[in-house]
């Protein structure tokens, strides 16, 4: 039995298209990832899932059931962005509310453990700073100990160490045997977790892999600089993905940039107005539909 | 042609449950959390407090507990005030829970959150309930202790009279708050409430004795819910004709005033109704 089946589904703001023809189905135990730029359709597409939003076409089942029933809603958790919560209550209290509405529960002891929360357990909510709020939506996701949980671009508000921490605490409860889908737009966030990678772009379902898979497509870093080394060098240095020449800079996509650029400096290229950062995952995948 | 039931077979696969994984999502204990959770995450809001406990007892202090004089039947005219503050009060709290938390707890996603949990949307607004009743209570005995300390004698009966007419009166209005709630955006739901609410209170006599009102608001007044929510909270500390005489109005049947509560509570309900719907057809869409 799939956890998840999405059959040709679409939907539709107005004149907006957001999603298109999306079809895919995650099995027990499947970690999954929705990877694309903002207004690709993730958070649309997860809202369908959840029985939050009524496609306009295609259909959805949750363990085989619609997902609006309560027998499906009790074994899904739920990580959304931009939920706001009670701020005069409690972590712990928050926590211990959320337990009661699920037909099983976790001891809020070991939710709070789970999402790093035990220091701040007597804290409002209000105190909270945002990657302890984010932790917090994660400690209400796995409360009612589900099946299956939805995480929504859950590291978006996070600096890299706590992203690092946060998709710890993810791997933990995935070790459970549960299944995960989470949504988010930096590539190097489904290396670390997913063991399927779905990419959507303008509501469509672009490519489907695994993240190994997904990164050659896409590189994870792109460099770039001023150097008199040619384009077609360039592509065969190692860990060099794609290289190209844009405005008089050489543009390398890599996944492990340090590579590339040790090898450049051993050789003794000149090199200047030197830039490493993440890739643009818009332009990448705009360039992988051209 | 005869439609065939749809046969639905129940066939979720198996839990995985963590090996710590307590029952739970006992409806009792929903319920009971659920209120428990309302009552302290208000309870620590001071403006919350003191907006809907204090601001009534404070009116009161200003413009009733000095006013003298009784009526021909023997009912003091500072009992009638001090009931017509209590009502602003209870009412104004059922409005602005019902309607102004609602709106603002649908404007910050945490509905669309509970949404996606199994708890059933009753228990939400049980949890309401209890808030009202609950902080109902404490405005009643704070204005009741300030009545009492400004020198309102009243039987036991009569006060307990008055006690249950007011809180029982004031959840009628509760699917006035719940329209509000559903209907109004969620940052103007508690400017549309005062807006709404301020002048109801004012032309139903909270604020001032009928008496003392000008014509047109009097003639205004018996179109009102509120109104006849003062009329039976009046009727329940003075005599018919002593009430009549504070608020120039023929008394009228306690039936009468209880039906136009009820007619009050079905047609916001309706109200209500379409509202949550309506937003939930938005939050679908």
């Amino acid at each position: 039995m799939k956890v998840i089946e999405l059959h040709n589904v679409s939907k539709r703001y107005g004149e907006v298209q957001a999603l298109s023809d999306v079809s895919l189905s995650v099995e027990p135990g499947e970690v999954m990832a929705f990877l694309g730029p903002n207004g690709a359709g993730k958070t649309t597409a997860i809202g369908i899932m959840l029985g939050l939003k009524t496609p306009s076409g295609g259909t959805v089942r949750l363990f085989g059931q619609n997902p609006e029933s309560p027998q499906v809603r009790g074994r899904v958790g739920v990580m959304l962005q931009e939920s706001g919560v009670p701020e005069s209550l409690t972590t712990e209290e928050l926590v211990r509310l959320f337990g009661c509405y699920y037909p099983y529960t976790l001891p809020v002891e070991e939710v709070l453990r789970r999402a790093d929360l035990l220091e701040k357990r007597r804290a409002f909510v209000r105190q909270l700073s945002g990657g302890q709020r984010q932790r917090l939506y994660f400690a209400l996701s796995i409360v009612g100990d589900p099946d299956l949980i939805f995480l929504d671009e859950p590291t978006v508000a996070m600096d890299v160490e706590a992203r690092r921490a946060f998709w710890e605490q993810v791997r933990g409860f995935a070790a459970l045997g549960k299944t995960i889908l989470f949504s988010t737009h930096y590539l190097e966030e489904v290396d670390s977790i997913a063991s399927r990678v779905v990419v959507l772009h303008q509501g469509q379902v672009l490519k489907s892999g695994t993240p190994a898979e997904i990164k050659s497509l896409v590189a994870a870093k792109t460099v770039r600089l001023k150097t008199e080394l040619s384009v077609t060098a360039a592509s065969q240095y190692p860990g060099v993905e794609r290289a190209e020449r844009e405005n008089g800079h050489l543009v390398v996509y890599s996944n492990t940039p340090e590579v590339f650029l040790e090898r450049l400096f051993r050789e003794g290229h000149a090199v200047a107005d030197l830039t490493v950062k993440d890739t643009d995952l818009e332009a990448a995948f705009v360039r992988l539909t051209a | 042609m005869i439609q065939q039931p749809e046969i639905v077979i129940s066939n979720l696969p198996e839990r995985r449950l963590s090996p710590t994984a307590q029952k739970s999502g006992h409806i009792a204990a929903m319920v009971l959390e659920q209120m428990k959770a309302e009552v302290s995450s208000y309870w620590r809001v001071p403006e919350f407090l003191v907006g809907t406990v204090i601001i009534p007892v404070l009116l009161f202090l200003m413009f009733g507990a000095s006013v003298g004089g009784v009526l021909p039947q023997g009912t003091s005219v500072k009992a009638l005030m001090m009931a017509s503050f209590a009502a602003y009060g209870v009412v104004n709290l059922a409005i602005f829970t019902f309607g102004g938390d609602i709106a603002a707890e649908r404007g910050q996603g945490w509905l669309r959150l509970m949404r996606a949990t199994p708890i059933p949307p009753w228990v939400y607004l049980i949890g309401k309930f209890a808030l009202v009743t609950l902080f109902g209570t404490a405005i009643l005995l704070v204005v009741f202790v300030a009545g009492l300390l400004s020198g309102v004698r009243l039987g036991l009966e009569v006060w307990a009279k008055a006690f249950f007419t007011l809180l029982l009166g004031s959840l009628s209005f509760s699917t006035l708050g719940f329209a509000l709630g559903f209907l109004a955006r969620p940052r103007a739901a508690s400017t549309i409430a005062n807006l709404v609410f301020l002048p109801l209170s004012f032309v139903s006599g909270f604020f001032f004795p009928l008496n003392q009102l000008p014509q047109f608001v009097q003639h205004l007044a018996p179109y009102l819910p509120t109104y006849h929510f003062g009329q039976l909270v009046w009727s329940s500390i003075g005599t018919a004709s002593d009430v009549a005489r504070f608020t120039a109005q023929p008394t009228g049947d306690a039936l009468g005033h209880v039906l136009w509560l009820l007619g009050g509570f079905m047609l916001f309900g309706v109200l209500a109704v379409y509202g949550y719907q309506r937003d939930r057809g938005q939050e679908m869409r």
